[in-house]
């Protein structure tokens, strides 16, 4: 089964070569002692204090995915505990909804990971920084929620083609049209008439009526802001 | 890759296989009471378990000429509402009551006359012939053939409307059953994907717009909602399985089914959700797949 997670002989040089670049001078000894171990399951994601490096693997897709519900649910869960106060009774309902999908895709992809999620070994998981969202009335709290749910479905869509494994990519299918069901809701609320609009559907050409794609590294730019690490993406860059 | 792909295979089996079981052992325990003489009735009533063997294998082709027959039927379905074409409303300008409405199937229009003109294009593009376009008939009567399913779908919004729902989560569950056939073909696959999640937005928001009309449906589709169909007919195909809460997964190389009901930190609400309503959340948060053959089953309904 190493086959699955494991990658080319060409692809785990590039990891680890890609770890060693970015795993910082705090954790340079740690990061000899594991790219030296030789065990055949490569991590698909190295850890450090300064850097998440996610590997071009399945499960480095895959943690990525759950990086973002992680990120999603995080959102969710600090609108749930402080509402805003316009916020209607339907807003709340709503907001719980969105809080418990993202909670339960987070939890399904941690339960997946298993001992390859990222932060299994992380004596405290991350806190993610919302700092740059006003959170205090129902027009902010959905123009965030839109930003998170619109990356969430681009992301989703540039992940599939990376998957190796069609089990996973059915998996992820199932949480990316739910993620599109949140984004248009949430866009709703923001404008009336923009759930699908030309914003994020493309508009003209030959792919023109479909839905927004990002690469890992684009996503990895846009969620920036709220993740405390610098994410290090070129190893899903390198998967295709 | 062949034992992976077994193992894949075998993670994405028809959870329902165990519940179609349970009744054929029970039918086949009964037996003894009721003796041989109706045993073929009686197995022939039954479902036949799902196995492995039984799953469908579909060419690149095949998934090509069904999103295309998908959203022919959408792109018509849609443009008949709006006047586009004939046999929609009488007073197409009045059928929407408000302009919010209208624009938003507008919206929604353009993206199937969109996915009509990709979907040509790719089968064009692989050399392959077009399908004769089939004649629509959106009562569902086949053209005057059967008793019609939707007699005012044209002079009713809100039947119009959950006409729509209809088909916009079916042509969700269709793309998802359909990307694992396309999954070594990167372009094919990115569009599809691109294609099934514009379709969620369009059904969730046809859930909004039926919510805004009094309607008792979430955006997302939930047990919750207020059934649209009813339980056995070929509509009912679009939900009967859409409440799973059963998901499998390898986990560490072992085919292992994941414990939202019992180990999962995932009732996180204070109050607690009951076992039964944090379970719908499960239901919500996953979007189910359908087979070619469900999705067939559903366009013959308005086609003829």
């Amino acid at each position: 089964m190493s086959d699955s997670v494991s990658t080319s002989f060409l692809g785990r040089t590039l990891r680890r070569r890609s770890f060693l670049r970015v795993a910082g001078a705090t954790a340079a000894s740690s990061a000899l002692v594991l790219a030296g171990c030789g065990d055949d399951t490569p991590t698909p994601v190295v850890n450090t204090t300064s850097s998440l490096v996610f590997a071009n693997s399945d499960l480095g897709v895959l943690n990525f995915a759950y990086l973002l519900e992680q990120l999603e649910a995080a959102f969710y869960q600090k609108v749930v505990d402080n509402f805003p106060s316009d916020f209607t009774a339907e807003d709340k309902a709503a907001c719980i909804d969105l809080r418990d999908h993202e909670v339960i895709h987070r939890e399904f992809l941690k339960y997946a990971l298993a001992s390859n999620a990222y932060d299994v070994s992380l004596s405290t998981p991350l806190i993610f920084n919302f700092s740059s969202f006003t959170l205090t009335t129902r027009a902010g709290v959905y123009a965030a929620a839109r930003t998170l749910e619109d990356v969430g479905v681009a992301a989703y869509n540039g992940a599939g083609k990376l998957l190796t494994d069609p089990a996973y990519l059915k998996l992820l299918a199932k949480l990316a049209s739910v993620e599109a069901r949140h984004a248009a809701f949430v866009r709703e609320q923001v404008q009336p008439g923009s759930f699908a609009a030309s914003d994020v559907i493309t508009a003209t050409g030959p792919l023109a009526g479909l839905d927004t794609v990002k690469t890992p590294a684009e996503v990895a730019v846009l969620i920036a802001p709220f993740v405390p690490v610098p994410l290090v993406t070129d190893g899903l860059m390198t998967l295709s | 890759m062949d034992f992976l792909n077994l193992l894949a295979r075998l993670a994405t089996l028809d959870t329902e296989a165990p519940a179609t079981a349970a009744p054929r052992r029970a039918a086949l325990s009964r037996l003894g009471q009721v003796g041989t003489a109706l045993l073929p009735a009686l197995l022939a009533a039954l479902p036949a378990p799902a196995l492995a063997g039984t799953k469908e294998t579909r060419t690149r082709l095949d998934v090509l000429k069904l999103a295309l027959k998908l959203e022919l039927l959408e792109n018509e379905f849609y443009s008949r509402a709006l006047g586009l074409t004939p046999g929609g409303p009488t007073n197409p300008a009045a059928f929407f009551v408000t302009t919010a409405n209208r624009a938003a199937i507008q919206t929604i229009q353009s993206h199937e006359a969109q996915h009509v003109a990709l979907f040509t294009r790719l089968i064009t593009d692989a050399g392959s012939p077009l399908d004769a376009v089939p004649n629509f008939d959106f009562t569902g009567s086949k053209n005057g053939t059967q008793p019609a399913l939707y007699p005012d779908v044209y002079t009713n919004l809100d039947t119009f409307l959950k006409v729509a729902q209809l088909l916009e989560d079916a042509g969700v569950r269709a793309y998802k059953g359909q990307v694992e056939f396309i999954q070594t073909d990167n372009y094919t696959l990115e569009a599809a994907l691109r294609t099934h999640s514009t379709e969620a937005r369009h059904a969730a928001h046809i859930r909004t717009m039926r919510r805004q009309r009094g309607a008792n449906v979430k955006s997302w589709v939930s047990p919750a909602d207020a059934p649209i169909t009813t339980a056995g007919t070929v509509p009912d195909a679009v939900y009967s399985t859409e409440s799973n809460t059963t998901q499998y997964i390898v986990r560490n190389s072992v085919i292992t089914k994941v414990p939202f009901d019992s180990s999962l930190p995932i009732n996180v609400g204070t109050p607690p959700l009951s076992a039964a309503a944090i379970l719908a959340k499960v239901a919500e948060a996953f979007d189910e797949p359908v087979e070619a053959a469900t999705a067939e089953a559903l366009l013959q309904l308005f086609t003829y």
